[in-house]
């Protein structure tokens, strides 16, 4: 176990590399290189979370270690699907999606880091964990924040490529949308789709727990910080996806508005990591019956 | 109906611009961010604390503050209520004014309402929703349940019966954590017998040796010197050549032993000088009594009385009679006489008259300033200690043991607070206690006594006191060696003890149970209505029972002994409301996100995006 589990971080690692040398060299040839690396570390940790899940007789997303392995699986696979789609469904161009492959299998890497450090040992599901609800929740969830971690990835692009082509806005704006100067800063255009790739998992992943958590505790909603703050990182993207509509009725400019929501993307997806893993950090995490035991 | 939607929408634009306001997406995202930063505050801020708490820990001026703005209960206060209500308002009128009635507007109406319909059903369940627990004996039966706010008794018109109470285990698990600490490494390691095991980044190894699955530590007494260190005897008490009680007392440490039944306290008292030996032999001492303080708060008065039962303390200068009206040696035995408690959990049982009525207070000496939160107490300002000596005893008659440094050793014996004889004593001599017809006899003498702690398999069908016959699950034991730079140590190890440290204070394994130990918890209830069995179901966590609206859930427990069943009893009359409202939430984000792009180029072919989408739906959507 724990050396498969060494194996796929390093594969991620080199997934990580291989993308950044496919988006310096843009050629035809390293589009599959790259590709295929990440699906191997996906196949990897694919034999990673079946092995739990057979020797830990759950499903294998109950505790710290678990989650850790199983979200940086869904990061891959997102991602990967992701890719797939862009290149055959929408036909466009994988630089589309530039360094984001890159970025994605950073954060498969850091979770998968995390895991090594982490207590592995496979530990009984206490009761009002025993419930299939728990499944459907927990896997809306991993989907939902891989597809908003895409998100995320995009808005940091996004802002670099303002960055470096500052004062060159209005040009970017009138030039046709075909153009390679336009291409490279479509990614505020990608995380836009990712996040509404993301959010309907989000509410669903919301809602299930909300229905699991009447099942196992009686009370579909009681303010515990895990609930609170899953509704706080809803409440974010709400936010993000109701924003554009009034942008444009201010005084701030058109060109400036992708960057402002860029900047709520960048706030977004830590209140997300800090929901799934800095809850023991607040306060009022004592009395909580919700938070995975350290 | 679509064409309905123009002139409507016109008239209402050229209404009042509050109207304007209360539709418009700026208020949604205002109210939004709001409810996002109410909700980080009120994780971070500790909610439903007691008053003080608040003054205490951020401060006079903050504390208070916090207080007046309801930032002590942020999710039940009044102006996080109304943000509720506005986002409802604003949700309601702009899905009216945005009414069209097209295919592609299905999603946008339906999560705006369904978010209504939730909100309205959390409201219904808040107003006229029940919540409340209530424990079920084993084969008892219930027709009530404590409400949660107030623990008031709420009438069920049925009866609820628990038959049965059964709680399935898991084997335990055991693990091995090492610890370097120069690196604050830990690992796991797996305690099987099997190879060495190097910890990665450091240069100690471990090595399981052996195994018992069922070990225990035998505490065996021994002499470690012939100095008296610590000097211990090990005492016999006879009745007709019978040995009715025996065991070490040790002069340093725990050197007295209470026999309630013949109203006799047996003391070993140790003697480095002439004079020590004669004040402790010869002389009757009057032990320490219990004492009772009394304080009230913001009054400086303080009081300390001796704790006599049936005494009447007026409190000079405030309206209070403290009554003392028991005295317990040990609070979980308080209902048997005193004589036959032994001091364990002492307390004084008091009654304060005053203004509001009677309080009656048990105050501990182990716990001082106890409050019940059962019992909310009347007085707050009245603070009580008790204080009572560890080895205070009623017993009137005593037996002293005293042995001196340099070899005196004899036995007096007093009764009713009076010396009677003084015999000298020899290891091994029975002595008959006065007319008691009691004997005693010292059997072992150890200057310097110690225990030396040893792991031991163990054998036979010990039941262990938890669990019932045949289910003894025993405490497994390993035998480690540890590698490292120092050479190597090794040592039995019992499961569930302190962690052991190899010599260079560095390098530490612990050996404990890992994983929950409860698999599930299980009632089976009977639902008796009119007289007749209504329902029966087992019910487990996850799994409640539901009867003429109510529901009851497997919440907990009796932790000793499992005579009774935890139910969690709620009502929730808007949970259909609030479930319909979660459907169509899924149902309607859905729509919007992965079947409104699709619609929205198979409907449209051909056709502008301008003539059948708003502006804002443009915005919102990204289209260029
Ligand atoms: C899952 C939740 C939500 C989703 C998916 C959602 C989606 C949308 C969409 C797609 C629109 C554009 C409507 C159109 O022009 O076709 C919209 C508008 C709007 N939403 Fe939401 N919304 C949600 C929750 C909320 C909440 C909680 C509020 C209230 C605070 C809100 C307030 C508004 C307002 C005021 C508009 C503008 C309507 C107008 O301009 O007439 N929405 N929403």
């Amino acid at each position: 176990m724990d050396f498969t589990l060494n194996i796929t971080f390093y594969v991620y690692i080199a997934a990580i590399v291989a993308y950044v040398v496919r988006e310096i060299w843009r050629t035809k040839a390293l589009r599959w290189v790259a590709f295929g690396v990440f699906s191997g570390a996906l196949v990897l940790n694919t034999i990673l979370v079946m092995t739990r899940w057979y020797e830990a007789n759950h499903a294998p997303m109950s505790d710290k270690y678990e989650s850790f392995v199983f979200f940086a699986w869904t990061i891959a696979l997102v991602y990967l699907i992701m890719e797939l789609v862009t290149i055959f469904i929408a036909r466009v161009h994988e630089s589309r999606l530039g360094i984001i492959g890159a970025l994605q299998s950073l954060l498969s890497a850091w979770m998968l880091y995390s895991a090594i450090n982490t207590d592995s040992t496979i530990k009984e599901l206490p009761p009002a964990l025993q419930s299939n609800w728990l499944v459907v929740h927990v896997i809306n969830y991993f989907i939902s924040y891989s597809a908003l971690s895409i998100s995320f990835s995009a808005a940091i692009i996004y802002l670099i490529y303002r960055a470096i082509y500052r004062g060159r806005a209005q040009e970017i704006v009138m030039s046709g949308s075909n153009s390679q100067l336009r291409k490279d800063v479509t990614f505020d255009k990608l995380a836009y789709i990712s996040v509404t790739i993301g959010f309907p998992f989000l509410t669903v992943g919301l809602i299930t727990g909300s229905i699991w958590a009447k099942g196992a505790w009686g009370t579909y909603w009681g303010w515990d910080p895990k609930e609170t703050w899953s509704l706080i990182s809803w409440l974010v993207y709400l936010a993000y996806l109701h924003l554009p509509m009034i942008l444009p009725k201010t005084k701030i400019k058109k060109t400036i508005a992708p960057i402002i929501l860029s900047i709520v993307l960048l706030v977004a997806f830590p209140v997300v990591l800090f929901t799934f893993m800095g809850m023991h950090k607040l306060p009022s995490a004592v009395d909580s019956d919700h938070i995975y035991a350290e | 109906m679509t064409k309905v939607a123009k002139p409507q929408g016109k008239k209402i634009k050229n209404d009042s611009k509050s109207w304007q306001f209360l539709c418009s997406v700026k208020l949604a995202v205002i109210i939004i961010i709001i409810l996002a930063v109410a909700c980080i505050l009120g994780t971070v801020i500790l909610q439903m604390r007691p008053p003080e708490d608040y003054v205490s820990r951020y401060g006079e001026v903050f504390g208070k503050l916090f207080l007046a703005i309801q930032f002590t209960d942020i999710f039940h206060s009044y102006w996080f209520a109304f943000l509720l209500v506005l986002l409802c308002v604003n949700l309601g009128c702009c899905t009216i004014k945005r009414w069209r009635n097209t295919v592609l507007q299905i999603g946008f109406l339906v999560t705006h309402i369904s978010i209504i319909m939730i909100l309205v059903g959390c409201v219904i369940d808040m107003m006229l929703g029940e919540k409340g627990g209530v424990n079920v004996y084993e084969g008892k039966s219930v027709d009530y349940y404590l409400n949660r706010a107030d623990y008031s008794k709420v009438p069920l018109d049925f009866q609820v019966y628990c038959d049965d109470f059964i709680i399935e285990r898991h084997p335990p698990k055991y693990r091995l954590l090492t610890f370097v600490k120069n690196k604050e490494l830990e690992k796991f390691i797996p305690p099987k017998v099997g190879n060495k095991i190097k910890i990665p980044g450091s240069n100690y190894a471990v090595t399981v040796k052996d195994h018992y699955p069922d070990a225990e530590y035998s505490h065996e007494p021994i002499n470690t010197s012939n100095e008296p260190g610590n000097p211990a005897i090990y005492v016999q008490m006879l009745e007709s050549n019978h040995v009715t009680a025996e065991g070490w007392l040790l002069a340093k440490d725990r050197n007295w032993y209470n026999d309630a039944k013949r109203d006799l306290k047996i003391e070993y008292l140790w003697a480095d000088t002439d004079e020590d030996y004669e004040r402790l032999a010869k002389t009757v001492g009057k032990g320490t009594k219990p004492k009772l303080d009394i304080v009230i708060e913001g009054k400086n008065i303080s009081k300390s009385v001796p704790v006599e039962v049936g005494k009447s303390i007026p409190i000079d200068g405030t309206d209070y009679v403290v009554e003392i009206k028991q005295l317990a040696l040990d609070y979980a035995k308080r209902d048997v006489p005193l004589k036959e408690q032994s001091s364990d959990n002492p307390a004084v049982r008091v009654e304060i008259s005053g203004p509001q009525g009677v309080e009656t207070r048990w105050t501990f000496s182990k716990y001082p300033d106890y409050k019940d939160k059962a019992h909310q107490a009347k007085y707050k300002d009245v603070k009580l200690t008790c204080y009572v000596p560890e080895d205070f005893s009623e017993s009137a008659n005593g037996l002293k043991i005293v042995q001196s440094k340099d070899g005196k050793q004899t036995l007096s014996y007093i009764k009713a607070g009076k010396l009677i004889n003084i015999t000298d004593w020899e290891i091994d001599k029975r002595y008959d206690i006065e007319k008691t017809g009691l004997q005693m006899r010292i059997l072992k003498y150890f200057p310097s006594h110690s225990v030396k702690r040893e792991v031991v398999e163990r054998s036979g069908n010990h039941e262990g006191h938890n669990h019932g016959p045949g289910e003894h699950v025993g405490t497994p034991a390993i035998f480690v060696e540890i590698e490292g730079p120092r050479g190597t140590v090794s040592d039995w190890m019992l499961a569930n003890n302190p962690p052991k440290w190899y010599p260079d204070k560095n390098f530490a394994l612990l050996y404990e149970q890992s994983g929950m130990a409860v698999k599930d918890y299980k009632s089976i209830l009977r639902v008796v209505d009119g007289g007749k069995t209504v329902v029966t179901k087992t019910i487990e966590v996850n799994d409640p029972l539901k009867y003429k609206g109510y529901v009851f859930y497997q919440s907990s427990y009796d932790p000793e002994g499992e005579r009774y069943t935890g139910l969690q009893v709620t009502r929730n009359p808007g949970i259909a409301v609030v479930y319909t409202g979660f459907i169509l939430l899924c149902v309607g984000v859905v729509f919007i996100f992965y079947v409104k792009p699709f619609l929205r180029r198979k409907l449209k072919k051909g056709q502008k995006v301008e003539d059948y989408y708003s502006a804002d739906e443009i915005a919102a959507e990204h289209i260029e």
